[in-house]
């Protein structure tokens, strides 16, 4: 069965399994990381291995989408602040908020359930089904813009609407502080 | 021959030819220049005993760097102190690849573009690189365990996603003007009519405004003077640099130069036309070979403003710079945007 849903044979399931071997050793590799600043280098290399994966389903727009922003101004971020307020190794772990751990494992849980529950469900790509190297690359970034501006518009407005009310949220925040 | 091999062929003689271009001849060069720019500037001679004029100078520089002795400090990170410079420097080598550097030549019955790879994402691969380059900045200042260094790499990180704000808008303006984010399309549309029927449509006419941002943010997303505040020297030692020598400082040096010589070739693309000149068809092979010298000639100029401005203008604070890009070239740079989409709109570009 695994071999139905692998993409294709030859070079592209080389770098497939690949991809899917560096992002998930990365992700795990930043949960045990003691140091915040290695858990958030791990993290950018798994974004890399994200990418790879976007340009594997010939969507390359979106991979670049990945780096740029993600790995290049998101986690860029969190270094800074990590770096700002020099954070070292965490302490050893004292399980004091044993309610927050427990409704947190169950969240994690349900999470996972749903997510291997959806995935199993998928229907499997029929046999010879065109794969991205067959597929010609489409001009993908207008279409992209006119389904956002035409079937998503009222998610994407709500979606910039919502980043900037936490943009104003953090401001007032940190202007109550300071006064 | 196979077309598979004949196009893995022609890749590998494209990259060959870039990367021997800028690593033989532009890099060795652009530090002579800059010596002896600073030279003439400040009114001394500059270096100009080694080889004549002092031509074989970066060679001297060079080999001093792979000498001197490699130190690496104590209570460092050493897995990190050692791989920065290379997070540093292999974004700046890859952002050529994406860059039109002439028209198409015509060779062996081929029609080879001048490109290494001509993407449909463009300028979104040179910004995804750029903003990857910062970690080798941030991390050798965090990695050296050294106060100077940590500034220096947190300056650099707040600085870089500053600009890179109003760098990125202003170059949206162009892709709206062009259509697409392919650098090839962005110099086809500009070799392709004029502007108010008697100036070429290069983007620096219709979009004077973009261009003024593209060009500052950019001596800011290289860290060249008067916006190199992460490594200040009178008041950071060296910043994010400081506990680097030998290679591994010279690593530093030489990816700063290859972005600065990138970012030049970037403004002579976007806004100036790239390798094309108005009232000439570059096509054949003279054709061609005359693209790609009036590139070059445009990509030296920017060069060389580099070079000026770094020996002209004083430091800015770091109050200053926040405040110049967050609340002068933001609204400008969306201000810049709207206006170009009206001119596309009303079909005056």
């Amino acid at each position: 069965m695994p071999a139905l849903m692998m993409p294709a044979v030859g070079g592209e399931l080389v770098v497939f399994g690949f991809a899917s071997l560096l992002t998930l050793a990365f992700a795990l590799l930043m949960l045990v990381q003691k140091t915040p600043v290695r858990s958030v280098l791990s993290l950018v290399v798994t974004f890399f291995g994200l990418s790879v994966l976007a340009i594997l389903l010939a969507a390359p727009f979106i991979a670049a989408l990945q780096i740029f922003v993600y790995a290049g101004a998101i986690l860029v971020l969190f270094l800074f602040v990590i770096m700002l307020l020099n954070l070292e190794e965490e302490a050893a772990d004292k399980d004091d908020r044993p309610v927050q751990r427990t409704l947190g494992l169950l969240v994690a849980l349900a999470l996972g359930g749903l997510l291997a529950g959806a995935t199993l469900r998928a229907p499997l790509p029929p046999r010879g089904a065109p794969t991205s190297a067959r597929i010609p690359m489409p001009d993908e970034i207008p279409a992209l813009g006119r389904l956002l501006f035409s079937d998503y518009l009222l998610a994407f407005e709500v979606l910039s609407l919502l980043l900037l009310v936490a943009a104003v949220g953090a401001l007032l925040l940190s202007k109550r502080r300071f006064e | 021959m196979s077309p598979a091999l004949a196009a893995a062929l022609e890749g590998a003689a494209k990259i060959a030819f870039v990367w021997g271009v800028v690593l033989g001849a532009v890099l060795p060069n652009l530090i002579w220049v800059e010596r002896r720019m600073a030279g003439l500037i400040q009114d001394r001679p500059g270096p100009n005993r080694v080889g004549p004029f002092g031509l074989f100078q970066a060679i001297a520089d060079i080999l001093k760097m792979f000498m001197k002795e490699d130190v690496v400090p104590m209570y460092a990170d050493r897995l990190l102190h050692t791989i920065a410079p290379l997070i540093l420097l292999v974004p700046a080598m890859a952002t050529f690849a994406v860059i039109p550097f002439g028209s198409s030549l015509h060779l062996f019955d081929r029609d080879i573009p001048l490109v290494i790879a001509d993407v449909n994402i463009g300028i979104l691969y040179v910004f995804a690189l750029t903003s990857i380059g910062i970690y080798g900045l941030v991390l050798a200042g965090w990695a050296s365990n050294n106060k100077f260094a940590l500034l220096g790499g947190l300056r650099s990180s707040a600085q870089v996603i500053s600009y890179e704000l109003a760098m990125g808008i202003a170059a949206i303006a162009v892709f709206l003007a062009a259509g697409s984010l392919r650098l090839t399309r962005v110099v086809e549309y500009q070799a392709s009519g004029t502007f108010l029927g008697f100036l070429p449509l290069w983007n620096c006419f219709p979009q004077a405004l973009g261009c003024m941002i593209f060009v500052v943010s950019a001596f800011a997303e290289t860290n060249r003077l008067p916006f190199d505040l992460p490594e200040a020297e009178a008041e950071l030692v060296a910043g994010y640099h400081t506990e680097y020598s030998a290679f591994r400082f010279g690593m530093f040096f030489m990816a700063e130069y290859l972005n600065l010589i990138a970012a030049s070739a970037m403004m002579a693309t976007l806004y100036f036309g790239g390798w094309s000149l108005p009232g000439l068809h570059l096509t054949g092979f003279v054709g061609s070979l005359v693209s790609i010298a009036v590139f070059a000639a445009k990509t030296g100029f920017f060069i060389f403003l580099f070079v000026w401005v770094r020996w002209t203008l004083p430091r800015f604070r770091f109050d200053q710079l926040m405040n110049l890009g967050w609340k002068v070239f933001l609204p400008l740079s969306l201000l810049n945007l709207i206006a170009t989409g009206a001119l596309v709109l009303w079909g005056v570009i």
